[in-house]
């Protein structure tokens, strides 16, 4: 593809109307009646009329769009990626992660590292996980790519601190293991869509 | 009224006017920042500042101790006895020009018997020295954008160069129609044409009232006419790498302008400081100055920016023409009755 | 062999007769699914999966021969059948633990999985609990991962020869018999085995017995096996590949350093495992998991450094051994002739004099055949070497000729040994007396010259009974010898160390010429260390020197180290760039896994010389008389192509001229040693201070012993000498026999050189402590 068509952004049949648009003024007289009666018609004083009655609506009869921020907060959606949550096991509360490493190959950033280990149970052990949020640019690649739905993105938009660090280990963002009844599921990238059993084939079991 | 009837304006009246006047302007250009602030919310549908003090009344005060504790910063390169020097030009043309406008009504402070007048001093060509400082005060944006060694300082220093220049012409025509029926320089002589007359001058002069509120916008860099600063063209122009206290003395020398230029309305226009129906003058100057104040909040929400080349179009093609015009109808109408 | 003209997918092709069907395809790149079949061991029929049709018949690729104008067609509706269902069924109760599995990434079943197309599952049956288990200190076996493809055990008995695993029974569920008809008949008798098998120790217990070189865990297609270090603690795709040569022996062995970041805390990169391309060469222990004998050293240390530099200034020796690169020995022997200092290195000295001495007898500059003709030949014979310890290479090759080519062998070695005659039915054994090595080459001339060929000197020798003096028995060993001649071609000698630690070396090597001149069999040698061909090269070597010494790990008034206990720290082989030469004659570069931030022995040449700026620069200038090219480091290949070829380095230029007739010394029988005898010989997996240094080597310094002799010995003795004793823990070799007992040599600090002086054996006294 060359270049030129690959700025071409005009997908499919092009329907566009033109409007029938008076043409612009060239001569200085045109230009100046033009002014004149741009100037006479008004326009500017709906305008004035507009944030006037705007202002006087949202004085007095109360109409305004703002939230008072840090006492009042909008609910994010399912799928907004902020700081990352490892979400645990219901039934044992064990961690989900099992230490597979796709987040730290799919990570864009890099920002992802993990050690693990063979634990004494055989299995295989995350003895450390961190996450540089200094380089996250919150792509949400690892939780879609995250087989155990265990790194998810959370709720936490409020991310000022005095130290990125306090975010970033395995224990910061585990769910509390006295919170795991409140732990969500996570509805966003790479969650389980709501018709995955009508797309897939179930495997034959011997008992 | 007559003059032999007023106290003796001695030094320590106009001394304790003169820091009234500085200190009150002051205030009311921090004010004025808040009320903006404010005015603009509403009309967007927002609420402005509402954390620090009830509805946000004490963040002018946040922001003044933020603006005085701020770092002085000179850029490396900028000169550095002008980059200094521009700030104060500025704040001082806006005070100085106050000096002759009559602000608030005389009174006389009580046991020390000492006289204020409303005026700190009633020159005799008032109105041409108060357009003088204002025109002066171009020096500042001027001096700002070319010594900072930043070319979006050096586009919004020519761009206060083209326009204030522009502007003072369309200032001073307009008002040359009022001062040929008033037949004085004096602002106190205006105020007492008013209640000559009885009618305001704007009823006389519609034409020279609007030319001369445009004018005045260009001159206080307001919106529509704001392109020394304007954001999304040149950064901040003039006052880029303006920083703290250094830009807190251009912010309230361009409300003090303001408000000169809302006081000057008021005066040559708008009747003034003489009372009317059961009003006292002092209460009709203070609502006077309010709404010409409201009336730049107002027409900043409504109104869009022009761009550069229509704004010279504007002062040179239609108001520069059109004020022409007004003074030789005011002359020849002035012949005629 | 002559080249034949095949179609595969009606495409032409040329290839050798005689080669399977798969790797005449592999060699010309065609891709023909196979998982059980490994390039250099006989196929085993596992998988099934390299189902082909040849001139219109279903064939097993691997395990059918081309014929010239055979036309195969590598997809057939129904083989893609086969193909499919024997995927399921491999795919059938195969835990579903690829996101923590080892191989995951880089695993054959994930591959053809996908690549096969196996997107659903018909087939089922209980699953049986298959445990897991470590065989040994290094093997890690998860019986549950395993597909029983067999690669495990077919390296293990055809590349290795220890045949340590087998298959053997697991119980569980039989097979629904109604299957038999209703799904495709290979993916039945694949799944068939499958159901029953598992792999397991082949001496019946928990552990297996073998000399822990890992191929298993490397041809492993599967998780099941993963070296117990390596397990869970990376992931393929993490890891980076360094090729590289090891530099544990004289094998030269081509590797990669796979390293990635050690942890969190700890960015600096670390070797996690060695992998190899297994198709193509077999590791030993030592040089699959002794990979970490890095020196880390904080920085450059100029105060060492300035002391270096003072010592080199006012030495007179330089003593070092064969862990060295052919650049760093160039830049000895440029020190030796701009500064005069003289060159010590005991091994490579011995072998140089033999090589000389054999150059001289025989006309050739090096000795004639590699060991990859040798693994081709099947007569193979061995003098002078305990196999199992001197050469992993040798001995796999000793090994693969009785296995792949149905080869015959002959072993001569004072030291008896129970694993080599385990390699074939064919292989008669020599546990000669010390000192009759020269009879054993003349028994080698016997049974193989042609007489007329012989020198006056050798033919007159020839009418002693060498078997009997070698401690055979004649009448046996010439029924046997009939038996082993059968339908054979192509002949081999490999000599070792032995010869070149002798008295009558140069006899020796007298008598090796003349076997080349007179007879069919061909010779390779066997450096005794890592590096000793190319030092023997690149240096001269003096026989001794006294004087201010600088030693190159090793021994001297001043220490560059490698092991991190010298005066200054030098880059060991994993952090070194350079080139080796290893015992196939070829100059193999090797590539610096880890960073080194200190000095190396160029900077130490830059400062007292001239030296360009990298080590590899002097790569160019090595000594093209001796064979070596005049070639840029960069521009050295490190790899194999598909057809096997090695593509290494390059091979040094031999050049050979006509000589006289040699004349060699008479053989004295009575020349032999008696009482206690002590053998410099290094456990297998151990071969210097490096692998020494390795945490996943931990064979001790000690005395090795036959079972019988330890038994004798007790547990602790003192070794006398008659240069010094030793005291050393006795250690029971379980492969060894007779009454010869074995002293390492791999700690340089011990400088058993200097106890065992000229010779490899010794007589001692042995007293427990």
């Amino acid at each position: 593809m060359g270049l030129e068509q690959f700025k071409n952004r005009n997908v499919g049949t092009q329907n566009y109307t033109k409007l029938d648009l008076p043409r612009s003024p060239v001569t200085g007289w045109c230009k100046f009646k033009q002014v004149v009666s741009r100037t006479l018609s008004g326009e500017l004083f709906v305008g004035l009329g507009v944030t006037m009655r705007i202002m006087v609506q949202s004085l007095v009869g109360g109409q305004s769009h703002a939230t008072l921020y840090p006492f009042e907060k909008l609910p994010i959606s399912p799928r907004y990626r902020a700081i990352h949550e490892m979400l645990r096991l219901l039934e044992s509360g064990h961690y989900r992660c099992i230490g597979c490493g796709l987040c730290e190959k799919i990570c864009p950033a890099d920002c992802i590292t993990m050690d693990t280990a063979y634990d004494k149970n055989q299995r295989k052990e995350v003895t450390e996980y961190t996450i540089n949020f200094g380089r996250c640019i919150f792509c949400g690649y690892c939780a879609e790519v995250c087989p155990e739905l265990a790194i998810v993105h959370g709720n936490r938009i409020e991310t000022a601190s005095e130290q990125r660090a306090s975010f970033s280990l395995f224990d910061d963002m585990l769910t509390p293991i006295d919170n795991l009844n409140l732990q969500q599921e996570y509805q966003g990238f790479g969650a389980v869509t709501p018709n995955a059993d009508e797309n897939i084939k179930k495997t034959p079991l011997a008992y | 009224m007559e003059a032999t009837m007023l106290p003796e304006v001695t030094a320590a009246g106009i001394i304790i006017k003169a820091i009234i006047v500085l200190a009150v302007i002051a205030g009311l250009a921090a004010f004025g920042t808040y009320v903006e602030r404010k005015i603009l919310a509403y009309m967007q549908r927002r609420l402005g500042p509402m954390h620090v003090g009830p509805h946000g009344l004490l963040q002018l005060a946040a922001d003044g101790i933020k603006l005085f504790t701020k770092e002085d910063i000179i850029p490396q390169h900028a000169n550095k006895v002008i980059f200094s020097i521009a700030p104060v030009i500025m704040a001082a043309t806006a005070f100085i020009a106050l000096g002759a406008v009559p602000v608030f009504p005389d009174f006389t402070i009580p046991f020390i018997d000492v006289y204020v007048p409303s005026i700190a001093s009633d020159i005799n060509v008032g109105i041409l020295f108060v357009l003088g400082m204002m025109a002066a005060g171009l020096y500042a944006p001027l001096l700002a954008g070319m010594s900072q060694a930043n070319k979006w300082g050096i586009i919004g220093a020519a761009r206060t160069a083209v326009q204030f220049l522009s502007y003072e012409v369309v200032t001073g025509l307009s008002l040359l129609a009022p001062i040929m029926l008033v037949g004085s320089l004096s602002l106190v002589d205006f105020n007492n044409y008013h209640a000559d007359q009885g009618v305001w001058m704007v009823v006389y002069q519609p034409v020279a009232f609007i030319l001369f509120l445009i004018a005045g916008y260009a001159e206080t860099n307001r919106t529509p006419f704001d392109l020394l600063e304007h954001e999304a063209e040149i950064v901040s122009g003039y006052v880029t790498e303006y920083s703290g206290l250094r830009w807190g003395l251009f912010f309230i020398g361009e409300y003090a302008n303001m408000i000169t230029i809302g006081i000057l309305a008021s005066v040559v226009f708008l009747g003034g400081y003489n009372d009317l129906w059961i009003f006292p003058g002092w209460f009709m100057i203070i609502v006077k100055i309010a709404f010409m104040f409201f009336l730049m909040l107002w027409v900043r929400a409504s109104w869009p920016h022009i761009r550069p080349d229509q704004l010279m179009w504007l002062c040179w093609k239609v108001l520069m023409p059109l004020a022409m015009v007004n003074i030789l109808i005011t002359g020849f109408v002035m012949m005629i009755i | 062999m002559s080249q034949i003209n095949i179609k595969i997918d009606g495409q032409e092709y040329t290839t050798n007769e005689g080669e399977y069907i798969l790797n005449a395809a592999r060699a010309n790149d065609i891709f023909i699914p196979a998982i059980c079949y490994l390039t250099r061991c006989s196929p085993t029929l596992a998988c099934r999966i390299c189902l082909v049709e040849a001139d219109g018949k279903q064939v097993y690729a691997c395990n059918a021969k081309v014929k010239d104008g055979m036309e195969i067609t590598v997809n057939t509706p129904n083989i893609l059948k086969e193909r499919k269902a024997i995927m399921e069924v491999y795919d059938v109760n195969h835990p579903l633990q690829c996101g923590v599995c080892d191989k995951s990434g880089e695993c054959e079943l994930q591959n053809y999985t996908l690549e096969i197309g196996v997107d659903s599952q018909s087939y089922s049956i209980p699953d049986t609990k298959r445990e897991t288990t470590n065989w040994s200190s290094v093997l890690h076996y998860d019986a549950g991962l395993c597909i029983v493809c067999e690669r495990c055990t077919t390296a293990c008995k055809d590349m290795i020869g220890d045949a340590a695993i087998k298959t053997t029974k697991r119980g569980g569920a039989a097979l629904d018999k109604g299957l038999k008809g209703a799904m495709p008949k290979d993916a039945y008798a694949m799944w068939n085995k499958l159901q029953k098998s598992v792999i397991a120790p082949s001496n019946g217990t928990e552990f297996t017995d073998c000399s822990d070189c890992g191929e298993c865990a490397a041809v492993c297609p599967v998780g099941a096996l993963v070296s117990r270090d390596f397990v869970y603690t990376s992931n393929a795709w993490d890891l980076k590949r360094v090729p590289a040569t090891c530099a544990h022996c004289s094998s030269g062995c081509q590797i990669y350093y796979e390293t990635r970041p050690a942890s969190i805390e700890n960015r600096d990169e670390k070797i996690f495992r060695v992998t190899n391309e297994w198709n193509y060469v077999s590791l030993c222990g030592a040089g699959r998991f002794g990979y970490d004998f890095e020196n880390r050293v904080e920085g450059k240390d100029k105060i060492a450094f300035a002391k270096a530099i003072e010592a080199f200034n006012k030495a007179e020796v330089i003593h070092f051994n064969s862990t060295i690169t052919n650049e760093e020995a160039l830049m000895l022997q440029t020190l030796k002739e701009k500064k005069g200092v003289k060159l010590i290195n005991r091994e490579a000295r011995a072998f140089q004099r033999f090589l000389n001495c054999y150059s001289k007898a025989s006309g050739n500059s090096l000795y004639t055949t590699d060991f990859k003709e040798v693994m081709a030949s099947d007569f193979v014979m061995s003098v002078g070497s305990s196999l199992r310890n001197d050469n992993p290479n040798a001995r796999y090759a000793f090994n693969s000729v009785q296995k792949m080519n149905k080869g015959a062998g002959l072993y001569f070695h004072p030291v008896g040994d129970n694993l080599i005659p385990s390699f074939g039915k064919t292989i008669e054994t020599f546990a000669h007396k010390v000192g009759h090595e020269e009879a054993a080459l003349l028994m080698i001339i016997k049974l193989f010259a042609d007489e007329s060929k012989l020198p006056s000197s050798v033919k007159e020798q020839l009418d002693t009974d060498f078997v009997e003096l070698l401690g055979g028995d004649t009448e046996k060993f010439d029924k046997a010898m009939v038996k082993m001649l059968k339908k054979k071609e192509n002949f081999s000698l490999m000599i070792g160390e032995d010869l070149y630690f002798h008295e009558k070396a140069e006899n020796l090597a007298k008598l090796i010429a003349v076997i080349e001149a007179s007879s069919d069999v061909k010779v390779a040698m066997i450096p005794p260390k890592t590096n000793s061909l190319g030092v023997a090269l690149i240096c001269d070597l003096d026989n001794e020197a006294s004087g201010y010494t600088i030693g190159y790990n090793e021994s001297g008034d001043f220490r560059l180290s490698a092991l991190g206990d010298g005066d200054l720290d030098i880059p060991a082989m994993n952090q070194q760039e350079g080139t080796l030469t290893n015992m196939h004659k070829r100059v193999t570069p090797t590539n610096a896994a880890l960073e080194y931030n200190g000095y190396e022995l160029n900077d130490i040449m830059g400062e007292i010389l001239s030296a360009p700026k990298e080590t590899i620069d002097w790569t160019a200038y090595l000594p093209t008389d001796r064979g070596f090219k005049a070639v840029e480091f960069d521009s050295l290949p490190n790899g194999y192509t598909n057809d096997g070829t090695e593509n290494r380095g390059y091979l040094l230029d031999t050049t050979s001229t006509d000589v006289d007739e040699v004349t060699v010394d008479k053989f004295d029988d009575g020349k032999t040693l008696d009482g206690d005898i002590a053998y410099r010989c290094n456990p297998q997996r151990q071969f210097n201070d490096f692998s020494d240094k390795s945490h996943q080597i931990f064979e001790e310094f000690g005395l090795y012993a036959s079972a019988s002799k330890a038994e004798s010995l007790g547990k602790r003795v003192i070794v006398e000498f008659d240069k010094g004793n030793l005291t050393l823990d006795v250690i029971v070799d379980e492969r060894m026999e007779g009454d010869i007992v074995a002293v390492p040599d791999f700690k340089s600090a011990e400088n058993i050189y200097e106890l065992f002086g000229e010779s490899r054996y010794k007589s001692v006294v042995i007293r427990e402590v």
